[in-house]
Protein backbone atom coordinates (compact mmCIF):
# COMPACT_ATOMS: atom_id res chain seq x y z
CA UNK A 1 0.00 0.00 0.00
CA UNK A 2 1.68 3.59 -0.84
CA UNK A 3 0.74 6.95 0.93
CA UNK A 4 0.17 9.69 -1.16
CA UNK A 5 -0.85 13.17 -0.01
CA UNK A 6 -2.86 16.01 -2.28
CA UNK A 7 -3.23 19.87 -1.49
CA UNK A 8 -6.46 21.29 -2.13
CA UNK A 9 -8.26 24.57 -1.44
CA UNK A 10 -11.77 23.13 -0.76
CA UNK A 11 -13.16 19.53 -0.69
CA UNK A 12 -15.52 19.89 -3.04
CA UNK A 13 -11.89 19.25 -5.57
CA UNK A 14 -11.88 15.47 -4.32
CA UNK A 15 -14.99 14.80 -6.04
CA UNK A 16 -15.38 11.01 -5.05
CA UNK A 17 -15.58 7.90 -7.76
CA UNK A 18 -15.20 10.14 -10.41
CA UNK A 19 -11.93 10.53 -12.80
CA UNK A 20 -9.64 13.15 -11.32
CA UNK A 21 -6.17 15.27 -12.52
CA UNK A 22 -4.43 15.56 -9.67
CA UNK A 23 -0.75 16.34 -8.50
CA UNK A 24 -0.27 14.11 -5.41
CA UNK A 25 2.85 13.50 -3.42
CA UNK A 26 4.40 10.06 -2.13
CA UNK A 27 4.98 9.91 1.67
CA UNK A 28 6.41 6.54 1.70
CA UNK A 29 9.37 6.63 3.15
CA UNK A 30 13.07 6.64 2.08
CA UNK A 31 14.40 9.77 -0.13
CA UNK A 32 11.70 9.79 -2.59
CA UNK A 33 9.53 10.98 0.02
CA UNK A 34 7.15 14.32 -1.30
CA UNK A 35 7.93 13.92 -4.61
CA UNK A 36 4.99 14.63 -6.96
CA UNK A 37 3.40 12.89 -9.92
CA UNK A 38 0.37 13.99 -11.56
CA UNK A 39 -1.94 11.58 -11.90
CA UNK A 40 -5.63 10.22 -13.45
CA UNK A 41 -7.52 8.64 -9.82
CA UNK A 42 -9.99 7.71 -8.13
CA UNK A 43 -10.88 8.82 -4.63
CA UNK A 44 -13.13 8.14 -2.00
CA UNK A 45 -14.13 9.43 1.90
CA UNK A 46 -14.09 5.27 2.61
CA UNK A 47 -10.65 4.72 3.78
CA UNK A 48 -10.62 0.99 2.63
CA UNK A 49 -12.33 1.58 -1.02
CA UNK A 50 -9.69 2.42 -2.92
CA UNK A 51 -5.70 0.32 -2.45
CA UNK A 52 -3.66 3.14 -1.38
CA UNK A 53 -3.99 6.55 1.21
CA UNK A 54 -4.87 9.16 0.72
CA UNK A 55 -3.76 12.67 3.22
CA UNK A 56 -5.09 15.33 2.27
CA UNK A 57 -3.95 18.86 3.52
CA UNK A 58 -5.60 22.75 2.21
CA UNK A 59 -4.02 25.45 0.66
CA UNK A 60 -1.70 26.86 3.88
CA UNK A 61 -0.54 23.44 4.50
CA UNK A 62 -3.04 22.67 6.85
CA UNK A 63 -4.22 19.06 7.52
CA UNK A 64 -7.21 17.56 6.74
CA UNK A 65 -8.00 15.15 9.71
CA UNK A 66 -9.80 12.81 7.29
CA UNK A 67 -7.64 10.28 5.14
CA UNK A 68 -9.39 9.18 1.77
CA UNK A 69 -8.12 6.28 -0.64
CA UNK A 70 -6.70 6.93 -3.75
CA UNK A 71 -6.68 4.48 -6.48
CA UNK A 72 -4.62 5.78 -9.20
CA UNK A 73 -5.18 4.85 -12.67
CA UNK A 74 -2.54 6.49 -14.96
CA UNK A 75 0.47 9.07 -14.73
CA UNK A 76 0.24 11.97 -16.64
CA UNK A 77 2.89 13.71 -17.90
CA UNK A 78 3.41 17.00 -16.82
CA UNK A 79 5.93 18.29 -19.42
CA UNK A 80 5.52 17.91 -23.10
CA UNK A 81 7.41 15.13 -24.95
CA UNK A 82 9.96 17.24 -26.67
CA UNK A 83 11.53 17.96 -23.49
CA UNK A 84 11.64 14.44 -21.63
CA UNK B 1 39.89 42.37 3.06
CA UNK B 2 39.55 39.53 1.19
CA UNK B 3 35.60 37.82 1.12
CA UNK B 4 35.57 34.08 1.66
CA UNK B 5 35.84 32.08 -1.26
CA UNK B 6 33.74 29.43 0.00
CA UNK B 7 31.04 27.97 3.11
CA UNK B 8 34.48 26.22 4.51
CA UNK B 9 36.51 28.88 4.97
CA UNK B 10 33.47 30.82 6.39
CA UNK B 11 32.39 28.07 8.68
CA UNK B 12 36.06 28.24 10.16
CA UNK B 13 35.74 31.70 10.78
CA UNK B 14 32.28 31.31 12.58
CA UNK B 15 33.87 28.82 14.55
CA UNK B 16 36.76 30.83 15.50
CA UNK B 17 34.17 33.61 16.67
CA UNK B 18 32.18 31.05 18.65
CA UNK B 19 29.24 31.45 16.20
CA UNK B 20 28.82 28.02 14.89
CA UNK B 21 27.87 24.67 16.35
CA UNK B 22 28.68 21.24 15.09
CA UNK B 23 26.17 18.88 15.34
CA UNK B 24 27.81 15.36 15.01
CA UNK B 25 24.37 13.22 15.74
CA UNK B 26 22.35 12.71 12.76
CA UNK B 27 19.71 14.60 11.82
CA UNK B 28 16.95 14.26 9.39
CA UNK B 29 16.43 15.81 6.65
CA UNK B 30 12.12 15.65 6.93
CA UNK B 31 11.29 18.73 9.33
CA UNK B 32 14.06 17.72 11.97
CA UNK B 33 17.00 20.23 10.18
CA UNK B 34 14.14 22.63 9.64
CA UNK B 35 13.06 22.73 13.01
CA UNK B 36 16.86 23.53 14.10
CA UNK B 37 16.91 26.42 11.90
CA UNK B 38 13.83 28.08 13.05
CA UNK B 39 14.77 27.70 16.69
CA UNK B 40 18.34 29.68 15.81
CA UNK B 41 16.76 32.04 13.49
CA UNK B 42 14.20 32.68 16.54
CA UNK B 43 17.15 32.57 19.60
CA UNK B 44 19.49 34.47 17.15
CA UNK B 45 21.78 31.21 18.22
CA UNK B 46 24.98 30.41 16.43
CA UNK B 47 24.74 28.92 12.90
CA UNK B 48 24.38 24.94 12.79
CA UNK B 49 26.20 22.75 11.16
CA UNK B 50 24.91 19.32 10.44
CA UNK B 51 26.94 16.95 9.68
CA UNK B 52 25.58 13.73 9.73
CA UNK B 53 22.09 13.80 7.44
CA UNK B 54 19.99 10.55 7.71
CA UNK B 55 19.58 9.09 4.03
CA UNK B 56 22.57 11.28 2.92
CA UNK B 57 26.32 10.17 3.57
CA UNK B 58 28.91 12.90 2.39
CA UNK B 59 26.52 16.15 2.77
CA UNK B 60 26.49 18.66 5.25
CA UNK B 61 23.80 21.47 6.04
CA UNK B 62 24.75 24.66 7.09
CA UNK B 63 21.50 26.50 8.70
CA UNK B 64 20.65 30.43 9.10
CA UNK B 65 23.76 31.38 7.74
CA UNK B 66 23.78 35.18 7.74
CA UNK B 67 20.65 35.03 9.98
CA UNK B 68 22.52 37.85 12.16
CA UNK B 69 24.13 41.02 11.75
CA UNK B 70 26.92 39.48 13.96
CA UNK B 71 27.44 36.44 11.17
CA UNK B 72 27.06 39.25 8.20
CA UNK B 73 30.00 41.31 10.14
CA UNK B 74 31.75 38.13 9.93
CA UNK B 75 30.83 37.07 6.42
CA UNK B 76 32.67 40.72 4.83
CA UNK B 77 35.58 40.29 7.63
CA UNK B 78 34.24 42.80 9.91
CA UNK B 79 34.73 42.82 13.30
CA UNK B 80 31.84 41.16 13.95
CA UNK B 81 30.65 43.46 17.17
CA UNK B 82 30.40 45.98 14.21
CA UNK B 83 26.68 48.30 14.96
CA UNK B 84 24.39 48.29 11.93
CA UNK B 85 25.75 51.70 11.02
CA UNK B 86 29.08 50.76 10.88
CA UNK B 87 27.97 47.56 8.38
CA UNK B 88 26.15 49.85 6.24
CA UNK B 89 28.47 52.62 6.11
CA UNK B 90 30.94 49.57 4.94
CA UNK B 91 28.45 47.86 2.32
CA UNK B 92 28.21 51.61 0.74
CA UNK B 93 31.40 52.29 0.25
CA UNK B 94 32.22 48.45 -1.19
CA UNK B 95 29.83 48.91 -3.54
CA UNK B 96 30.21 52.47 -4.96
CA UNK B 97 33.46 51.61 -5.90
CA UNK B 98 34.99 50.14 -9.33
CA UNK B 99 32.74 47.56 -10.06
CA UNK B 100 35.35 44.18 -10.00
CA UNK B 101 35.20 41.29 -13.30
CA UNK B 102 35.23 37.87 -12.27
CA UNK B 103 37.87 35.60 -13.13
CA UNK B 104 37.29 32.21 -15.11
CA UNK B 105 38.98 29.16 -13.94
CA UNK B 106 39.72 25.78 -15.32
CA UNK B 107 37.19 23.12 -14.32
CA UNK B 108 39.76 21.18 -12.81
CA UNK B 109 40.64 24.53 -10.39
CA UNK B 110 36.86 24.31 -9.68
CA UNK B 111 35.74 22.10 -6.38
CA UNK B 112 32.39 21.98 -7.38
CA UNK B 113 33.41 19.90 -10.68
CA UNK B 114 34.58 17.02 -8.04
CA UNK B 115 31.16 14.97 -8.39
CA UNK B 116 29.51 15.27 -11.75
CA UNK B 117 25.87 13.46 -12.32
CA UNK B 118 24.80 13.54 -16.24
CA UNK B 119 21.95 12.18 -17.85
CA UNK B 120 19.90 8.82 -16.04
CA UNK B 121 22.26 9.32 -13.19
CA UNK B 122 20.63 12.94 -12.62
CA UNK B 123 18.24 12.54 -9.83
CA UNK B 124 17.46 15.81 -7.47
CA UNK B 125 16.81 12.94 -4.66
CA UNK B 126 20.19 12.14 -4.40
CA UNK B 127 20.15 16.07 -2.46
CA UNK B 128 19.65 16.48 0.65
CA UNK B 129 16.79 18.80 0.27
CA UNK B 130 14.80 19.44 3.57
CA UNK B 131 11.59 19.80 4.29
CA UNK B 132 12.07 22.77 6.00
CA UNK B 133 8.52 23.29 7.45
CA UNK B 134 5.54 20.90 8.30
CA UNK B 135 2.48 21.82 5.75
CA UNK B 136 5.24 23.23 3.18
CA UNK B 137 4.18 21.90 -0.46
CA UNK B 138 7.27 20.01 -0.87
CA UNK B 139 11.17 20.09 -0.36
CA UNK B 140 12.70 23.38 -0.95
CA UNK B 141 16.91 22.52 -2.05
CA UNK B 142 16.77 26.65 -2.75
CA UNK B 143 16.47 28.21 0.17
CA UNK B 144 20.01 30.35 0.63
CA UNK B 145 21.20 30.06 -3.22
CA UNK B 146 21.76 31.94 -6.33
CA UNK B 147 19.59 31.13 -9.33
CA UNK B 148 22.37 32.07 -12.18
CA UNK B 149 20.13 32.86 -15.90
CA UNK B 150 20.89 35.60 -18.69
CA UNK B 151 18.99 39.02 -17.59
CA UNK B 152 16.38 40.80 -19.00
CA UNK B 153 18.86 42.48 -20.94
CA UNK B 154 20.47 40.39 -23.57
CA UNK B 155 24.03 38.75 -23.01
CA UNK B 156 23.99 39.72 -19.31
CA UNK B 157 23.59 37.60 -16.79
CA UNK B 158 21.71 37.76 -13.23
CA UNK B 159 21.66 36.16 -10.15
CA UNK B 160 18.73 36.10 -8.24
CA UNK B 161 17.72 33.53 -5.35
CA UNK B 162 14.37 32.39 -6.09
CA UNK B 163 12.84 29.77 -4.12
CA UNK B 164 13.07 26.13 -5.69
CA UNK B 165 11.18 23.67 -4.60
CA UNK B 166 11.64 19.39 -5.04
CA UNK B 167 8.81 18.62 -7.81
CA UNK B 168 10.32 15.26 -8.89
CA UNK B 169 13.79 13.82 -9.72
CA UNK B 170 14.14 15.95 -12.76
CA UNK B 171 12.12 18.90 -11.97
CA UNK B 172 11.96 21.79 -9.40
CA UNK B 173 9.17 24.77 -9.69
CA UNK B 174 9.88 27.99 -8.48
CA UNK B 175 8.70 31.34 -7.43
CA UNK B 176 9.48 34.00 -9.63
CA UNK B 177 7.97 37.40 -9.66
CA UNK B 178 7.32 39.06 -13.15
CA UNK B 179 8.92 42.09 -11.67
CA UNK B 180 12.04 40.33 -10.79
CA UNK B 181 15.20 40.40 -12.90
CA UNK B 182 14.48 37.09 -14.38
CA UNK B 183 10.69 37.22 -14.39
CA UNK B 184 11.44 39.96 -16.95
CA UNK B 185 14.13 38.29 -19.32
CA UNK B 186 11.74 35.17 -19.08
CA UNK B 187 8.64 36.37 -19.42
CA UNK B 188 9.05 38.82 -21.95
CA UNK B 189 11.56 37.24 -24.18
CA UNK B 190 11.71 33.58 -23.71
CA UNK B 191 8.47 32.15 -23.18
CA UNK B 192 7.27 34.54 -25.59
CA UNK B 193 9.71 32.91 -28.26
CA UNK B 194 8.98 29.23 -26.94
CA UNK B 195 12.82 29.15 -26.07
CA UNK B 196 14.01 26.76 -22.91
CA UNK B 197 16.02 29.30 -20.88
CA UNK B 198 19.60 27.83 -19.88
CA UNK B 199 19.89 27.89 -15.95
CA UNK B 200 22.20 27.11 -13.36
CA UNK B 201 21.01 27.18 -9.54
CA UNK B 202 24.29 27.76 -7.18
CA UNK B 203 23.34 25.94 -3.71
CA UNK B 204 25.76 27.07 -0.99
CA UNK B 205 27.94 29.67 -3.03
CA UNK B 206 30.32 31.84 -1.46
CA UNK B 207 28.73 33.74 1.60
CA UNK B 208 29.14 36.95 -0.03
CA UNK B 209 28.08 35.29 -3.64
CA UNK B 210 24.36 35.08 -2.07
CA UNK B 211 24.36 38.02 -0.68
CA UNK B 212 24.63 40.26 -3.69
CA UNK B 213 22.47 37.61 -5.52
CA UNK B 214 19.60 39.14 -2.94
CA UNK B 215 20.69 42.54 -3.75
CA UNK B 216 18.34 44.60 -5.88
CA UNK B 217 21.64 46.47 -7.32
CA UNK B 218 22.13 47.64 -10.65
CA UNK B 219 25.56 45.91 -10.91
CA UNK B 220 25.64 42.87 -12.64
CA UNK B 221 26.16 40.34 -9.64
CA UNK B 222 29.32 38.77 -10.12
CA UNK B 223 30.88 42.40 -10.29
CA UNK B 224 29.04 43.02 -7.03
CA UNK B 225 30.24 39.95 -5.52
CA UNK B 226 33.91 40.90 -6.46
CA UNK B 227 33.15 44.12 -4.85
CA UNK B 228 31.70 43.03 -1.75
CA UNK B 229 34.87 40.46 -1.37
CA UNK B 230 37.45 43.00 -2.62
CA UNK B 231 38.98 40.18 -4.77
CA UNK B 232 37.45 38.97 -7.87
CA UNK B 233 34.40 35.81 -7.63
CA UNK B 234 36.47 32.68 -9.73
CA UNK B 235 34.12 31.57 -11.97
CA UNK B 236 33.53 28.18 -14.25
CA UNK B 237 31.46 26.88 -16.87
CA UNK B 238 28.66 24.96 -16.75
CA UNK B 239 28.32 21.38 -17.87
CA UNK B 240 25.21 21.69 -20.04
CA UNK B 241 25.39 25.19 -20.90
CA UNK B 242 27.44 28.28 -20.91
CA UNK B 243 26.59 29.79 -18.00
CA UNK B 244 29.20 30.91 -15.19
CA UNK B 245 28.71 29.70 -11.81
CA UNK B 246 31.00 30.59 -8.83
CA UNK B 247 33.57 27.76 -9.15
CA UNK B 248 33.80 27.28 -4.99
CA UNK B 249 30.47 26.70 -4.69
CA UNK B 250 29.13 23.49 -2.78
CA UNK B 251 26.39 22.06 -5.15
CA UNK B 252 25.42 23.38 -8.68
CA UNK B 253 22.35 22.30 -10.62
CA UNK B 254 21.78 23.02 -14.22
CA UNK B 255 18.85 22.53 -16.42
CA UNK B 256 16.18 24.37 -18.19
CA UNK B 257 13.38 26.76 -17.53
CA UNK B 258 10.60 25.39 -20.30
CA UNK B 259 8.53 27.74 -21.75
CA UNK B 260 4.98 27.44 -21.55
CA UNK B 261 4.75 24.90 -18.74
CA UNK B 262 3.74 25.44 -15.04
CA UNK B 263 4.01 23.00 -11.74
CA UNK B 264 2.26 23.69 -8.30
CA UNK B 265 4.51 24.82 -5.84
CA UNK B 266 3.94 26.16 -3.01
CA UNK B 267 2.45 26.53 -0.09
CA UNK B 268 5.95 27.99 1.96
CA UNK B 269 7.04 29.85 5.04
CA UNK B 270 7.77 33.28 3.53
CA UNK B 271 9.78 35.78 4.60
CA UNK B 272 6.91 37.37 6.04
CA UNK B 273 6.28 35.05 9.26
CA UNK B 274 3.26 33.56 7.74
CA UNK B 275 2.55 30.82 5.22
CA UNK B 276 0.52 33.23 3.20
CA UNK B 277 0.55 32.72 -1.29
CA UNK B 278 -1.42 30.30 -1.97
CA UNK B 279 -0.28 27.12 -3.75
CA UNK B 280 -0.17 27.97 -7.56
CA UNK B 281 1.23 27.25 -11.14
CA UNK B 282 4.86 28.47 -10.74
CA UNK B 283 7.84 28.36 -13.31
CA UNK B 284 8.93 24.62 -14.42
CA UNK B 285 12.55 23.80 -14.19
CA UNK B 286 13.94 21.03 -16.35
CA UNK B 287 17.19 19.57 -14.34
CA UNK B 288 20.04 18.27 -16.99
CA UNK B 289 23.46 17.80 -14.35
CA UNK B 290 24.33 18.30 -10.98
CA UNK B 291 27.51 19.22 -10.17
CA UNK B 292 28.71 19.02 -6.50
CA UNK B 293 31.83 19.21 -3.91
CA UNK B 294 33.47 16.24 -1.42
CA UNK B 295 31.31 16.44 1.41
CA UNK B 296 29.03 19.32 0.05
CA UNK B 297 27.38 21.76 2.70
CA UNK B 298 23.80 22.37 1.73
CA UNK B 299 23.13 25.77 3.07
CA UNK B 300 19.27 26.45 4.43
CA UNK B 301 17.47 29.71 5.42
CA UNK B 302 14.28 28.39 7.54
CA UNK B 303 11.81 31.67 6.44
CA UNK B 304 9.30 32.23 9.01
CA UNK B 305 8.58 35.06 12.06
CA UNK B 306 12.23 37.13 12.18
CA UNK B 307 15.17 36.87 11.92
CA UNK B 308 15.86 35.09 9.15
CA UNK B 309 18.29 35.62 6.00
CA UNK B 310 14.80 36.81 3.73
CA UNK B 311 14.44 39.56 6.24
CA UNK B 312 17.90 40.78 7.90
CA UNK B 313 19.70 41.14 4.17
CA UNK B 314 16.97 42.45 2.32
CA UNK B 315 16.08 44.70 4.58
CA UNK B 316 19.61 45.78 4.67
CA UNK B 317 20.29 45.86 0.33
CA UNK B 318 16.93 47.47 -0.18
CA UNK B 319 17.40 50.36 2.62
CA UNK B 320 20.84 50.78 1.09
CA UNK B 321 20.33 50.41 -2.26
CA UNK B 322 17.50 52.84 -1.77
CA UNK B 323 20.20 55.48 -0.07
CA UNK B 324 21.77 55.06 -3.14
CA UNK B 325 19.23 55.81 -5.60
CA UNK B 326 18.00 58.77 -3.73
CA UNK B 327 21.43 60.14 -2.92
CA UNK B 328 21.70 60.06 -6.64
CA UNK B 329 18.89 62.27 -7.64
CA UNK B 330 20.37 64.31 -4.87
CA UNK B 331 18.38 64.27 -1.87
CA UNK B 332 19.64 65.51 1.05
CA UNK B 333 18.95 62.37 2.97
CA UNK B 334 20.70 61.41 6.08
CA UNK B 335 20.37 57.63 5.87
CA UNK B 336 17.87 54.79 5.30
CA UNK B 337 17.32 51.68 7.44
CA UNK B 338 14.67 48.98 7.05
CA UNK B 339 14.82 47.23 10.44
CA UNK B 340 14.66 43.34 9.44
CA UNK B 341 11.44 43.08 12.38
CA UNK B 342 9.41 44.73 9.72
CA UNK B 343 10.09 41.30 7.25
CA UNK B 344 11.30 44.22 4.91
CA UNK B 345 8.00 46.36 4.97
CA UNK B 346 8.97 49.34 6.31
CA UNK B 347 11.72 51.61 5.01
CA UNK B 348 12.71 54.71 7.22
CA UNK B 349 14.37 57.66 5.43
CA UNK B 350 16.31 60.49 7.26
CA UNK B 351 16.23 63.81 5.12
CA UNK B 352 17.15 67.22 5.78
CA UNK B 353 13.75 68.94 4.90
CA UNK B 354 15.25 71.58 2.48
CA UNK B 355 11.49 71.67 0.56
CA UNK B 356 8.00 71.27 1.26
CA UNK B 357 6.61 67.73 0.43
CA UNK B 358 10.50 66.17 -0.14
CA UNK B 359 8.73 62.96 2.26
CA UNK B 360 6.50 62.89 -1.32
CA UNK B 361 9.15 62.64 -3.45
CA UNK B 362 11.25 60.71 -1.98
CA UNK B 363 8.39 58.18 -1.07
CA UNK B 364 7.16 58.56 -5.02
CA UNK B 365 10.91 57.57 -5.74
CA UNK B 366 10.97 54.56 -3.25
CA UNK B 367 7.37 52.50 -4.80
CA UNK B 368 8.45 54.03 -8.09
CA UNK B 369 11.64 52.38 -8.22
CA UNK B 370 13.02 48.50 -9.14
CA UNK B 371 12.42 47.87 -5.33
CA UNK B 372 9.03 49.24 -4.45
CA UNK B 373 7.13 45.88 -4.73
CA UNK B 374 8.87 44.54 -2.41
CA UNK B 375 7.84 47.33 0.78
CA UNK B 376 4.66 49.18 1.45
CA UNK B 377 5.49 51.74 4.41
CA UNK B 378 8.12 54.59 3.81
CA UNK B 379 8.30 56.79 6.86
CA UNK B 380 9.95 59.95 6.79
CA UNK B 381 11.54 61.51 9.34
CA UNK B 382 14.12 65.15 9.85
CA UNK B 383 17.74 64.90 10.53
CA UNK B 384 17.23 64.86 14.39
CA UNK B 385 15.79 61.63 14.31
CA UNK B 386 18.50 58.40 14.58
CA UNK B 387 17.19 56.19 11.90
CA UNK B 388 18.48 53.43 13.84
CA UNK B 389 16.81 53.87 17.02
CA UNK B 390 13.38 52.80 17.23
CA UNK B 391 12.38 54.27 20.03
CA UNK B 392 12.69 58.08 18.12
CA UNK B 393 11.76 56.88 15.09
CA UNK B 394 8.34 55.40 16.63
CA UNK B 395 8.26 58.87 19.08
CA UNK B 396 8.09 60.44 16.03
CA UNK B 397 5.73 58.54 14.08
CA UNK B 398 3.25 58.63 16.73
CA UNK B 399 3.59 62.27 17.44
CA UNK B 400 4.70 64.08 14.25
CA UNK B 401 2.41 62.74 11.44
CA UNK B 402 -0.84 64.03 10.85
CA UNK B 403 -3.64 61.36 10.87
CA UNK B 404 -5.05 63.03 7.47
CA UNK B 405 -1.81 65.47 6.22
CA UNK B 406 0.90 63.36 6.89
CA UNK B 407 -0.06 60.11 5.14
CA UNK B 408 -0.48 59.54 1.76
CA UNK B 409 -1.86 56.53 0.37
CA UNK B 410 -0.64 54.63 -2.57
CA UNK B 411 -3.76 52.94 -4.34
CA UNK B 412 -3.14 50.26 -7.29
CA UNK B 413 0.64 49.32 -6.19
CA UNK B 414 2.42 46.63 -7.75
CA UNK B 415 2.44 43.86 -4.77
CA UNK B 416 2.98 40.15 -4.52
CA UNK B 417 0.87 36.95 -3.40
CA UNK B 418 2.79 37.29 0.12
CA UNK B 419 1.73 39.96 1.62
CA UNK B 420 -0.39 38.93 4.40
CA UNK B 421 -2.86 41.79 4.93
CA UNK B 422 -3.82 41.76 0.79
CA UNK B 423 -7.41 39.60 0.31
CA UNK B 424 -7.56 36.54 -1.89
CA UNK B 425 -8.11 38.25 -4.94
CA UNK B 426 -5.50 41.07 -4.38
CA UNK B 427 -2.96 38.15 -3.87
CA UNK B 428 -4.40 36.25 -7.00
CA UNK B 429 -3.82 39.48 -8.81
CA UNK B 430 -0.32 40.62 -7.00
CA UNK B 431 -2.23 43.76 -6.59
CA UNK B 432 -0.68 46.00 -3.72
CA UNK B 433 -1.23 49.02 -1.60
CA UNK B 434 1.80 51.60 -0.13
CA UNK B 435 1.24 54.43 2.26
CA UNK B 436 3.97 57.10 3.37
CA UNK B 437 3.90 58.42 6.61
CA UNK B 438 5.56 62.04 7.00
CA UNK B 439 7.32 62.54 9.92
CA UNK B 440 8.77 65.92 8.96
CA UNK B 441 7.50 69.14 10.51
CA UNK B 442 5.60 71.05 7.78
CA UNK B 443 8.24 74.20 6.42
CA UNK B 444 5.42 76.54 6.29
CA UNK B 445 5.22 76.40 10.31
CA UNK B 446 6.82 79.39 12.15
CA UNK B 447 9.72 77.65 13.42
CA UNK B 448 9.74 79.51 16.41
CA UNK B 449 6.03 79.15 17.94
CA UNK B 450 4.47 76.47 15.69
CA UNK B 451 6.74 74.28 16.02
CA UNK B 452 6.65 72.05 19.10
CA UNK B 453 9.81 71.75 21.10
CA UNK B 454 11.03 68.13 21.78
CA UNK B 455 11.35 67.88 25.54
CA UNK B 456 14.20 65.82 26.49
CA UNK B 457 17.37 65.41 28.46
CA UNK B 458 19.36 66.97 25.83
CA UNK B 459 17.05 69.36 24.23
CA UNK B 460 15.48 71.45 27.38
CA UNK B 461 18.55 72.17 29.68
CA UNK B 462 21.28 74.18 29.81
CA UNK B 463 24.67 73.17 28.69
CA UNK B 464 26.18 73.72 32.32
CA UNK B 465 23.41 71.86 34.11
CA UNK B 466 23.88 68.77 31.82
CA UNK B 467 27.36 68.45 32.44
CA UNK B 468 26.74 69.15 36.54
CA UNK B 469 24.40 66.50 36.08
CA UNK B 470 26.13 64.14 34.11
CA UNK B 471 29.27 64.46 36.25
CA UNK B 472 27.48 63.94 39.47
CA UNK B 473 24.93 61.60 37.85
CA UNK B 474 27.47 58.25 40.26
CA UNK B 475 27.60 60.60 43.54
CA UNK B 476 23.79 60.90 43.21
CA UNK B 477 23.46 56.85 43.32
CA UNK B 478 23.22 55.57 40.12
CA UNK B 479 24.95 53.09 38.77
CA UNK B 480 27.82 53.95 36.63
CA UNK B 481 26.37 53.95 32.26
C1 LIG C 1 16.06 33.89 1.37
C2 LIG C 1 15.45 34.62 0.20
C3 LIG C 1 14.46 34.02 -0.57
C4 LIG C 1 13.89 34.67 -1.66
N1 LIG C 1 12.94 34.05 -2.41
C5 LIG C 1 12.43 34.66 -3.51
C6 LIG C 1 11.51 33.98 -4.36
O1 LIG C 1 11.12 32.83 -4.10
N2 LIG C 1 11.04 34.63 -5.45
C7 LIG C 1 11.45 35.91 -5.79
O2 LIG C 1 11.00 36.44 -6.82
N3 LIG C 1 12.31 36.58 -4.98
C8 LIG C 1 12.82 35.98 -3.87
N4 LIG C 1 13.72 36.64 -3.07
C9 LIG C 1 14.08 38.01 -3.40
C10 LIG C 1 15.08 38.02 -4.52
O3 LIG C 1 16.21 37.27 -4.18
C11 LIG C 1 15.51 39.40 -4.80
O4 LIG C 1 14.47 40.10 -5.40
C12 LIG C 1 16.73 39.45 -5.67
O5 LIG C 1 17.16 40.77 -5.74
C13 LIG C 1 16.45 38.90 -7.03
O6 LIG C 1 17.05 39.69 -7.95
P1 LIG C 1 16.24 40.54 -9.02
O7 LIG C 1 15.12 41.27 -8.37
O8 LIG C 1 17.32 41.43 -9.45
O9 LIG C 1 15.77 39.54 -9.97
C14 LIG C 1 14.31 35.99 -1.98
C15 LIG C 1 15.32 36.59 -1.21
C16 LIG C 1 15.89 35.93 -0.14
C17 LIG C 1 17.00 36.60 0.63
Amino acid sequence: MNVWEVFINDLSELREDEDLELSIRTLNPGIYKYTYKKVRARVSTSPEKYPDKLHVRFGRGQPHDHVYSIQVLEELNVIPEEYL
Amino acid sequence: MKGHRDNRTYVEDLERHGDLVRIKQEVDWDLEAGAIVRRVCELKAPAPLMERIKDYPGFRYLGAPIATYRRLAICMGMDPRSSVPDLAEEYLRRTTTEPIPPVVVDKKDAPCKQNILLGDEVDLCKLPAPLVHDGDGGRYIGTWHAVITESFEEGTVNWGLYRLMLYDSKLMAAAVFPFSDLGKAFLQRYEPQGRPMPFAAVIGPPPLAAVAASAPSPIPEPEFTGQLMGEPIELVKCETNDLLVPAHSEVVIEGVILPNVRLEEGPFGEYTGYRTSPRDKRLAFLVKAITFRDDAIVTISNMGVPTDEGQLLRSFSLGLELEKLLRSQGLPVTGVYMPPESTHHMMIVGVKPTYSNIATQIANLAFGSKLGPWFHMVVVVDDTIDIYNWDEVFHALCTRCHPVRGIRVYEHAVGTALYPFLNAHERKYAKGAQVLFDCTWPLDWDPLNEVPRLVSFRTVYPKEIQEKVLANWEAYGFPSE
